[in-house]
Parts: C-alpha cells; structure tokens; sequence
C-alpha cells in the first residue's frame, strides 16, 4: 500500500475520533465567542464622537471653512460647520451649548483689509488657506494602543491554547496507543514514522477547523461591525493566526508525539510534556511583556527563535507593523525546525513505542534511539 | 493464495537471537509454519513467545535473524498478509466495532467496499453482529477477545501470529476460537500461536515448539515428542500392590483407584509385565496410557 494512503487513514480515524469529542466543540464555541466579542465589544462600547458643530459669523471666518476642515481631520476629529448671521445669535448658541465654538471676527473685514494693502484676491485665498503643518512624532506611539493590545492578549492566547490542547492530544493519543498495544497491532501494517505522521496530520487539521471557525467569525464580525478599533490590522493579523497555529503546532506536535511514546501509563504524559509546553508558556508569557516594549530589540529576537516564533511573532504583529520579510524569514526558520525536530522525534517515536518497561527519560531515549 | 499443507513451510524462523540489556530473551530460536499447519509456542514466562512473535511481525528489530517468508526474508509488504494478535489487547476503547474492524482491514490495504464487506462477514461468524455499533469498551472480555481476533483475521492473512489467544477466557469462547482457527487451518493459513495452557495447545496444535530460557528445547508433533517420554502402562489387577515388582526395567510410577501406572525402561517387556498381572489375579484394565503435552514439558524442563 502506498505511504501517504496509511497516513490518510491514520488522519481520517483522528479527525472522526476528535470532532465527535465535547472537549473540541466546546473549546471552538469559546474561541469564537472570544474573538468575536473582542472585535465587536469595543466598537459598541465607543460609539463614533458626533461632529463637534462650529459656528462661522461672517464671510471672512465662512472663507476660512475649508482650512477648518482640513485641520480637523488631521488631528482626527469631525467638524459641522455652521454659517450663523449674527455674532450675538452665535454666542447665544454658544451659551446654550448649541454651538461648541463660534468663530466670530468682529471689526474691519480681514479679506478686504488685505485687498486694501494691495494683495490680489487669489493670494488672499492662498493666504487664508494654510496647509496644516505636517506632525513627525520622535517616538511614535500606535494611535490606539488599548486595541493594539487587546489584539496582541488575544492572538497569543488563541495560539498558546490551541497548540497546547491539540499538542497535548497528540501526546496523550499516541501513549493512548502505546498503554493499550494497539500500537503494536498498527505497527505491525503501518511504518512508525507514516502512523506518527497521521497522527499529527489528523489532529493537525481539527485545530486547524477550530482555529478556522475562529478566524473566520472574527473576519465575519469585522465585517459586519464595519468601523473596528483595528480595522487595518484584523483582516492581515487573522489570517497569520492560521499560519502561525499551523506553524506552531508542526514544531510542537511532533516533540508531543515523542513524549508520548516514551510513557509507561497514561498518567505520566504530564511528566514528558511538561519541558515542551513549558516552552511555550514561557512563550505566552513574554507577551505580557511585549505589550510594554513592543519595539524592544529582544522581542524581535526571540520572534525568529523557533520555538516562540509562533507566539510571538504574531504578538509583533498585533503590535504594530512588522516587515513581510521578517514574518517570512521566521516562518522559514520555524518550518525548517519543525522537520528537523519530526525526524528526530520519528526516531524516538518508533524506537519508544514498543518498548515495554519504565517511563523513559528523554536522555535515554535519545541515547538508546540512536544505537 | 492459500498455501496447502504440500507446499513445506512457509515461515522460516532460524538463528533468532535478542537481547534486552542483560537478558537474553532468544537465543538461537529455530522453527517452521507450513500452510494449513497449526504450530503453538509453549513455554512460561519469560521463555521468550513474545520476543519470537514480535520479531516475526517486525514490530521488534532482533539482533540477529533470518525470518524468511516463502523463501525470500519477510518484508513489510510480506507483513501486510500477516494477521497479529498482541498479548495484551490492543483495540481503541472509544471507537464502534465495525468501524474499527474497517479501520485496521483497511490499513492492510483492502479497499472500502471489501473493508466492509469483510467486516460485516466475520462479526457474523464471531456472532457479534448485533454488537457492530457499539463501542469496543462495552464488550465483555470475552467478546473483546473476539474482536480482537477478527482484527487479525479481517484482511484474510495467509499467516496468524497470535500471541496468548485464548488467556483470561471462558472455556465456551476458547471452543469457538478454537473451531475458527481450525477452519482457518483447513483453509490452508498458517497459524503460529502462543499459550501457556498446554491442554488446549494439544487439542489445537499439529507441532509444538517448547522454548525455554531463549532456547528451543523441543519441536515435532505431538506424537513426535510424546515419544520422548518413557512407555507407559495403567494396569488394575485384582490382587494387593506389589505384583510388578521383580519385573525387568518396570517401575511404578503412580498409583490410584484406577491402578498403577507403569514407566517401562529401555529393557523392558510389555507382554511380561501382562503376564505377571494375569499370574498374580484379574486384569480388569490393562493399556499404554496416552502421554500428555504437559508431560513432555515437565519431562523437558526438569531436566
């Protein structure tokens, strides 16, 4: 039979197992749930500011409307501008919180002053039209840190859970197998490395379904809630949930596949994993540290270090802009370590599966793989 | 594709030596399978059943071996016509009856159709057809034992390779087990199976190969290797105990209600002994006593 029909089949009976499972359909619910209310709850809570109205008293203030205009939406505000007849309507308005401001040039005509002193009518116009003056920040801050972070709390959390509940599957399916020698029943028709593969394929793909569900009701919702906090970032940071969970969960599932060959009973699986998931932990926790400093040089760093890859490139990218070369190159970096570390693990996988006696230690189980 | 008993072995065990650690587990195991043969592995604990079992389905890589099917070294397509039954059960808990059956005749490369169809036939023959729907881990033991069998059966193999069959069960379900390998036989399949409960190896068994620490200490038919045990005689005389005695190369083995029995030696004469009992009253009951598997093994093994 061919290689890729027994891993097919190994996947297929992994995908039917797990997507009759409580534990995935619930934990699918609660990720839509989450990202959905963080792209929706925030533009329900702050609703769009009214434009603020402005009061224009004569045609030299009403000449000055488009300057207004101009100024207002580069400092991200919206003006309604009101032309009034009479100065004191306009402070009356003003008074009784009508108007929030009136502009009101009293005495000597300002554009027939000028034409006076001998300036034509256009360069009057010009003068009366200044471009707003361009602003440089020395140390830029996001416009809307508060959603930036959110965003970053989330993607890390979604990643973290998500190759932690299927990495753990992944362990615990394959001691599963070894506890109960059905291991050796399909060792007997199935290479090691193929029934690994399948393996990791098959619960691959259930969190892939999840994490889809999950993305693509936070595309959904952004969609339709039109004016997100992050409308910028939602549509590129979502679809890089899904490359970085796949990522992520290649490297990690097949280190969980290892460990949970090297167990005796079930209950040791939290023994094996546990220097694995520990990685990534440290991983999510980093992010916290990352929304403080998100332009520190170490979180660039540790963004294209393989095992935290996963989180925290992601975490950047929430963050703020990060160079496509950049997210490239890590995930090369990080998909280059995930086949290095499969075809250890297929070595330790094979070797560990049938072996009868005591829990093994990695030391040895390396050791002993290799000879 | 069924080899007939004509066609020799089919299976070749030779020079298989392993050695976990400290332990030699086999050393130096040498046997055959032919086709329609039923060959039981006999030996306690720690004989080495196992190791020889799993290095015939390639699960465990011995140090050493020539494990060759119809002639050419057993490789992993060769194993994929192999049916196997591990020691202990090896059946996903949480998954339906029919399904896993597919499951595992489809990882023996038949396709979905036959898959089911195979199935569907031998949870009939293994009267579980009501039970195709439910999980594994409903089943009782014995029944799981059943599944568990027709998993190995389910691709149609030319060679079974089943390691403790029949322990833990229920001396209704071994009989069935028992009348489906048999038929298997007969069919022309190799079996090659494993037990430490040598009355049922000797109701099932054409050959028998005895290992013990590693090594084989015998192989043959049964009644090849019964010939290995001293003649034996029950004889019940109607006269006190004691008569035998005198007679050359007879030596009183037992004794009970039903008489004595009697181990003859290299010298001695069955019609004597049966004129001495005539000479000392009634013979109410005089013949060879049928020697047992269990005592060619304890014969073997004390020495």
């Amino acid at each position: 039979m061919k290689g890729t029909t027994s891993v097919w089949l190994v996947a297929r009976r992994e995908i039917d197992e797990r997507l009759r499972s409580r534990t995935v359909r619930i934990m699918t619910a609660i990720s839509v749930v989450l990202v959905v209310a963080v792209i929706v709850v925030p533009s329900i809570v702050h609703k769009p500011a009214k434009p603020a109205p402005v009061g224009l008293v004569g045609s030299s203030t009403q000449a000055l409307a488009p300057a207004l205009r101009r100024a207002a939406n580069a400092a991200g505000a919206k003006v309604r501008l009101v032309d009034l007849p009479s100065a004191a309507g306009a402070q009356a308005d003003v008074r009784d919180k009508v108007l929030d401001v009136a502009l009101i040039v009293s005495g000597a005509h300002l554009q027939e002053a000028l034409a006076a002193n001998g300036l034509s009518p256009s360069a009057v116009a010009r003068a009366l039209t200044p471009e707003p003056l361009a602003v440089a920040a020395l140390n830029p801050a996001p416009p809307d840190q508060t959603a930036h972070s959110l965003a970053a709390v989330v993607t890390a959390l979604l990643i973290y859970t998500s190759i932690a509940m299927y990495g753990q599957a992944v362990a615990q399916g394959v001691a599963q197998e070894k506890t109960s020698r059905t291991a050796e029943v399909l060792l007997a028709v199935v290479r090691p490395s193929r029934l690994m593969a399948g393996k990791v394929l098959g619960i691959g793909l259930v969190g892939l379904v999840q994490i889809g569900a999950t993305v693509g009701a936070g595309l959904v919702a952004n969609a339709l809630v039109k004016r997100a906090e992050i409308p910028s970032t939602v549509w590129v940071l979502l679809p890089m949930v899904l490359l970085w969970f796949l990522l992520g969960f290649a490297l990690y599932a097949f280190a969980c596949a290892a460990a949970g060959a090297l167990v005796a009973r079930q209950e040791e699986i939290g023994f094996v994993t546990a220097p694995i998931l520990m990685v990534l932990v440290i991983s999510f926790l980093l992010m916290y540290v990352a929304l403080a400093t998100p332009t520190a040089w170490w979180l660039a760093v540790v963004s294209f270090v393989p095992p935290m890859a996963p989180v925290l490139m992601p975490v950047r990218l929430a963050l703020g802009h990060v160079p496509a070369w950049q997210v490239a190159l890590s995930a090369v970096i990080t998909l280059a370590a995930s086949v290095l570390l499969a075809a250890i693990a297929a070595r330790i996988y094979s070797f560990a599966l049938v072996r009868g006696g005591a829990r093994l230690s990695w030391g040895e189980a390396l050791r002993l793989s290799r000879s | 594709m069924s080899a007939d008993r004509s066609d020799g072995p089919v299976l070749r065990v030779a020079r298989l030596r392993h050695r976990f650690g400290d332990h030699l587990a086999v050393d130096g195991v040498e046997f055959t399978v032919a086709g329609g043969e039923i060959v039981g592995l006999v030996g306690r604990n720690g004989a080495g059943k196992t190791t020889t079992m799993r290095a015939v389905m390639g699960i465990l890589q011995p140090q050493e071996a020539e494990i060759t099917w119809r002639g050419h070294p057993v490789g992993f397509d060769d194993r994929l016509r192999f049916g196997y039954m591990p020691e202990e059960r090896g059946l996903y808990p949480q998954m339906k009856v029919l399904p896993q059956l597919v499951y595992f005749a489809r990882l023996c490369g038949l396709d979905r159709a036959t898959a089911e169809r195979r199935a569907g036939d031998l949870l009939g023959r293994f009267d579980l057809a009501a039970r195709a729907q439910d999980l594994t881990i409903a089943l009782s033991h014995g029944n799981q034992q059943r599944v568990q069998l027709a998993v190995a059966m389910v691709h149609d193999p030319d060679l079974f390779v089943l390691d403790e069959p029949f322990a833990g069960l229920d001396p209704s379900v071994v009989d069935d087990l028992s009348t489906i390998l048999r038929t298997e036989a007969v069919n022309g399949h190799a079996i090659l199976f494993s037990s430490h409960q040598l009355d049922l190896v000797e109701r099932l068994c054409d050959r028998v190969v005895i290992l013990e620490q590693g090594r084989v200490l015998a192989t043959g038919t049964l009644d090849e290797l019964r010939a290995r045990l001293p003649r034996r005689l029950r004889v019940k005389v109607g006269a006190p105990p004691g008569w035998e005695r005198g007679l050359v190369g007879v030596q009183a083995e037992s004794e009970d209600v039903e008489g004595v029995v009697l181990d003859l030696g290299p010298g001695a004469d069955a019609q004597a002994v049966l004129a001495a009992a005539q000479a000392a009253g009634p013979v109410e009951r005089f013949g060879f006593e049928r020697g047992h598997l269990v005592d060619v093994y304890r014969e073997l093994v004390q020495r």
